[in-house]
């Protein structure tokens, strides 16, 4: 027996015949906008399109530039000079890339800043978490005001830490009783400092994204189960042993997330150099990506950049991969903890 | 009950903490107050920079409070330089410093990119929630990309769309076409970087939606359009709301890209402030002040507003509540 | 007519295999109830009749018709889901018109229609607010209003009353019989519940492992179990089983326990081939007799009911034999007992296959 296409239902029903009729007689006025509804409609359409649209925007401005920059990093060429007069001289570039001691050094210098700041956010905002989730009361108060620096733009948060580490500047309006009384003139040039600089470039990374490790850390807060503390509770656990041996093995999947989350993004660090120091003083404080952003902007070295960015990929591929089996692992966990 | 008076009276027992519970409240907000004045603290000085005359921008003592609150400084952005001329500073009148033409820009680019960008993200995170469109672990593939460092993004760009791009149109169509600076490269590029938090805040939108909704819907007859924008769109309509002001504001406060990528034609505020920032005849610290406010104030409103749900967005919807 | 036929019904979810093989003729008007425990391929099997799932091979036949391949909503079909389903953003009176407006019918002959089903089930008063204010009995209600608006000849049912609360369950079981008499449609109902299939059903359909173990009424499938399995899941208590071998007695055959002193003649079936097979002897606790000669046993734990009382009791098997004795029993635990067992009302099984013997 065929299956028929089409409405079976003044077949099956006569009861709904009067509906079914309807349809019939709305067919032939289909104008192609409804047929193309129809076509849309199909459950393999319908699930293709959004993908095939999305994977071929990829494909188009990750994929093709990618391999574009492998090519551009075989060939020997400046922007001073023009694209056909640049010459093929194999791996070259990567031989400099890797043998670069200022891209690795900043390299180093980003995972240096990252992990600084990444861990101050957790810790402080882990405190704050913890305070504000024993308040009784002026909760919302404090998670307003503490979310505030996550929706400022980075562009603006280097301006405004360029303003309080000024010479005349806040900061040093603040240190001056403690400075002044030994005959130090207080009005210090922080960022013209290698050490001071790196440390001002770190504070504001932990100024501004302390907002996020804090909310991961109240939502994981939140989610902790009470039944489970208050039995441990009855059970005679002290209170540092209640936090040792079961909130903190439970924010476990919290702390996680936030870790790779922050970690991830820390790693980009480059708005907050450009505005504060651009780099300096000397490279003190050159990210890798600051440091990669120049070579390709100002000194205008394209292959070398383009090899650089291969580079750099292969390493980040890694971290990534890492990053994300973590997240998976934990997120089965967040799912059922309902954080 | 005996009444026996030499019994010691009831002794009441106390917990070891009892003391300490009652300075706690006043250490707790203590601490809670100061880290709030350090997140204050800079916007604060922001603004009041912004309405100080050029005299007192940098002072020694620094100045806490204009003694002479102005709106110079809006004015200098806002009016062309022609006409503030002789009100203002020497060097401010060298540069053009209206921020119409980064306002708008930032506005159409952030406007238009996000919603291309809500839009694709929804359909496809639909694709994923309800038929594992690319399979189990396809939501991760897409969180790599937004990982990948940015710069490591814009090398490649440059090169593809100020020498490829041209080269190739040049031999296919005989003229140039460079998407370097131009809205229509700032903003494929923002889109792309911008669908992963699409599609992971509305995974999480619609991951929370019953499928049997849907089925409900079909066994009535619905068709698979009908049912879209009956059921899912009305009970996804907020959560898009919510994932379009926060795509928003990351495209809002995108620094890097627009820098490799754009400039002059295409300008956006983060450019705007960074251009005075690195100005070499002595910095123009009220109208970046100024500029600086302005970008800030939108999006700490709407911010504020989407405030429960920033959480899901930076977490990739990771976390929840 | 809406008489549906499922003809060896696959659904394969990668490896496994969640239907296989169903065969099924479901009658036009009657109230058939499939059941098992969960995981046993009756809700794919539903979701394959309501075309929310596509049958890997075999087929499905409304009246004369072939439907594999037809959409859901185009099978002329009601649905009822677990979880209810009830769009929170519609007002009771829009969920229930939802299949109407899809067709677009006239608002005038919605507003008719809609009432009719509303008052069809009581809830005509709740028509203009959220489902999210309903209480669970009431959102039950819209749910099958919005069903019965459309019409259909055939209901499909999926656990409808598992989020009641144990009253209101008992109490809808009554309402969808009656519902069910009043619209004289097919109502196809998934549950696991036993006690819901045996009270509702004109005929239950027992599942297992993707495979029908049993089709039949309600007190067939109750006294004459096909299957082990069947015989299992029906009853409370469960019933007892007791592992053994038939044994050759003069003319006629004895089953003998494996362990403990348990014999009972079973004359009527026994084939030479089953001499000295391994089988199970069934037999429910009401059918144990308590008293008057048989096996010795001790009491281990005693369940008053109220109507009766449940006495489990030791006789050196691994698993205690559950009787029910009358609730004036003075029986309690530590005592001693004798039991035998109602020779017509117990079941015999084949030990491996679980196939019943007598």
């Amino acid at each position: 027996m065929a299956a028929r296409r089409g409405s079976l239902l003044p077949e099956l029903w006569p009861a709904m015949s009067t509906t079914a009729g309807m349809h019939a007689q709305r067919a032939p006025r289909a104008g192609a906008f409804a047929r193309l509804g129809a076509w849309f409609a199909q459950e393999r359409v319908f699930r293709l399109i959004p993908f095939v649209l999305v994977e071929a925007m990829f494909i188009l401005i990750v994929i093709v530039p990618f391999i574009l920059t492998i090519y551009i990093s075989l060939l020997r060429w400046r922007a001073n000079r023009p694209f056909e007069q640049a010459t093929f001289q194999g791996f070259d570039n990567y031989v400099a890339v890797l043998g670069n001691e200022a891209f690795w050094t900043a390299l180093g210098r980003t995972f240096y800043f990252a992990g600084v700041a990444v861990t101050l956010e957790l810790l402080i905002g882990f405190v704050l978490a913890m305070l504000v989730n024993r308040l009784n009361r002026g909760q919302r108060f404090y998670i307003t005001i503490f979310l505030i620096p996550m929706m400022i733009v980075p562009v603006v948060v280097g301006y405004n830490f360029s303003m309080i580490y000024l010479d005349s500047g806040p900061f040093n309006q603040l240190l001056a009783p403690l400075l002044e009384p030994f005959g130090i003139d207080p009005r210090i040039r922080w960022l013209s400092h290698p050490i001071a600089a790196q440390w001002a470039i770190i504070l504001a990374d932990v100024w501004q994204w302390t907002s996020l490790t804090f909310l991961i850390f109240m939502s994981g807060f939140a989610a902790l189960p009470r039944q489970l503390i208050n039995a441990a509770r009855v059970m005679g656990a002290s209170r540092s042993q209640i936090f040792w041996k079961i909130e903190l093995p439970l924010l476990k999947p919290a702390i996680v997330i936030a870790v790779v989350i922050r970690g991830m993004e820390a790693l980009k660090m480059f708005d907050s150099v450009a505005l504060l120091t651009t780099g300096g003083p000397g490279t003190s404080t050159q990210t890798i990506a600051f440091y990669m952003w120049e070579q390709v902007w100002v000194f205008n070295k394209y292959s070398f950049g383009a090899a650089a960015s291969i580079v750099l990929l292969f390493i980040f591929a890694i971290l990534i991969f890492f990053g994300i089996y973590m997240l998976v692992r934990q997120r089965s966990i967040v799912m059922q903890q309902g954080i | 009950m005996t009444n026996d008076p030499s019994a010691p009276a009831p002794s009441r027992a106390r917990s070891a903490y009892s003391g300490r519970r009652a300075r706690a409240p006043i250490v707790r907000h203590a601490v809670l107050l100061a880290w709030s004045l350090i997140v204050l603290f800079p916007i604060y000085w922001m603004v009041m920079t912004s309405f100080k005359d050029s005299g007192e921008w940098v002072t020694w003592p620094p100045r806490w409070v204009p003694y002479e609150p102005t709106l110079l400084n809006y004015r200098q952005i806002f009016i062309p330089a022609d006409e503030a001329r002789g009100t203002l500073a020497r060097q401010a009148t060298e540069q053009a410093f209206s921020i119409w033409k980064a306002l708008g820009d930032s506005l159409l680019i952030c406007l238009v990119t996000s919603f291309i960008s809500l839009l694709l993200g929804t359909f496809l995170a639909y694709a994923i929630s309800r038929f594992q469109v690319g399979g189990k672990y396809f939501r991760y593939v897409i969180l790599t990309i937004r990982m990948v460092p940015p710069i490591v993004i814009a090398i490649p760009l440059l090169m593809y769309y100020a020498i490829m791009i041209p080269y190739a149109t040049e031999s296919v169509l005989g003229f140039r076409i460079s998407l370097f600076d131009t809205y229509v490269g700032i903003g494929a590029l923002y889109v792309a970087v911008t669908l992963p938090f699409v599609i992971w805040m509305m995974l999480s939108f619609i991951d929370e939606i019953p499928y049997t909704l849907e089925h409900a819907a079909r066994m009535m007859g619905a068709g698979r359009i009908y049912v879209l924008r009956k059921v899912v769109f009305p009970l996804v309509a907020s959560g898009m709301v919510v994932t379009f002001l926060f795509v928003f504001i990351l495209n809002w406060a995108e620094f890097l890209l627009a820098l490799t990528l754009t400039y002059p034609d295409v300008t956006t505020l983060p450019i705007l402030l960074n251009k005075f920032q690195s100005a070499s005849e002595g910095r123009l610290y009220g109208p970046q002040a100024a500029i600086g406010t302005i970008i800030t104030v939108p999006v700490v409103i709407l911010g504020i507003t989407i405030q429960k749900h920033l959480i899901k967005g930076f977490s990739f919807g990771m976390i929840r509540k | 007519m809406a008489r549906i036929v499922l003809r060896d019904l696959v659904k394969q979810f990668g490896a496994y295999k969640a239907v296989n093989g169903v065969n099924l003729d479901i009658r036009d008007g009657e109230f058939l109830i499939m059941v098992g425990p969960s995981g046993c391929g009756k809700t794919t099997t539903l979701n394959m009749i309501s075309g929310l799932e596509t049958p890997t091979s075999g087929d499905i036949l409304i009246g004369e018709t072939v439907v594999n391949d037809l959409d859901p909503g185009e099978r002329g079909l009601g649905m009822v889901f677990q979880d209810l389903a009830l769009f929170p953003h519609m007002t009771v009176f829009e969920n229930i018109a939802f299949g109407l407006r899809v067709k677009k019918v006239a608002e005038s002959e919605v507003q008719s229609r809609v009432r009719a089903a509303a008052e069809t089930v009581n809830i005509t008063k709740r028509l203009e607010t959220m489902p999210r204010q309903c209480s669970g009995g009431e959102s039950q209600r819209v749910a099958l209003a919005r069903t019965i608006v459309t019409n259909p000849r055939v209901f499909l049912m999926d656990e409808p009353l598992s989020s009641l609360d144990a009253k209101l369950r008992v109490d809808m079981r009554t309402e969808l019989k009656r519902l069910h008499e009043q619209l004289k449609a097919t109502f196809v109902y998934v549950t696991h519940d036993q006690a819901e299939a045996m009270t509702m059903a004109d005929r239950i359909v027992v599942m297992n492992g993707g495979r029908i173990e049993q089709v039949g009424a309600p007190l067939e499938i109750y006294r004459k179990p096909a299957t082990q399995f069947v015989a299992g899941f029906f009853g409370m208590p469960t019933m007892n089983f007791v592992p053994g071998t038939i044994e050759r007695n003069g003319s006629g055959a004895v089953f003998r326990a494996q362990v403990g002193d348990v014999t009972q003649p079973v004359d009527a079936v026994v084939t030479p081939e089953l001499i000295g097979k391994p089988v199970v002897l069934g037999v429910r606790a009401e059918h144990v007799v308590v008293g008057g000669g048989g096996t010795g046993a001790a009491v281990r734990l005693v369940e008053p009911l109220g109507d009766g009382t449940l006495v489990f009791c030791d006789y050196g098997a691994e698993s205690l034999l559950v009787a029910k004795v009358d609730a004036d029993s003075l029986l309690k635990s530590g005592d001693s007992l004798n039991f035998r067992f109602d020779p017509p009302r117990t079941h015999l099984f084949d030990a491996q296959r679980g196939v019943r013997l007598n």
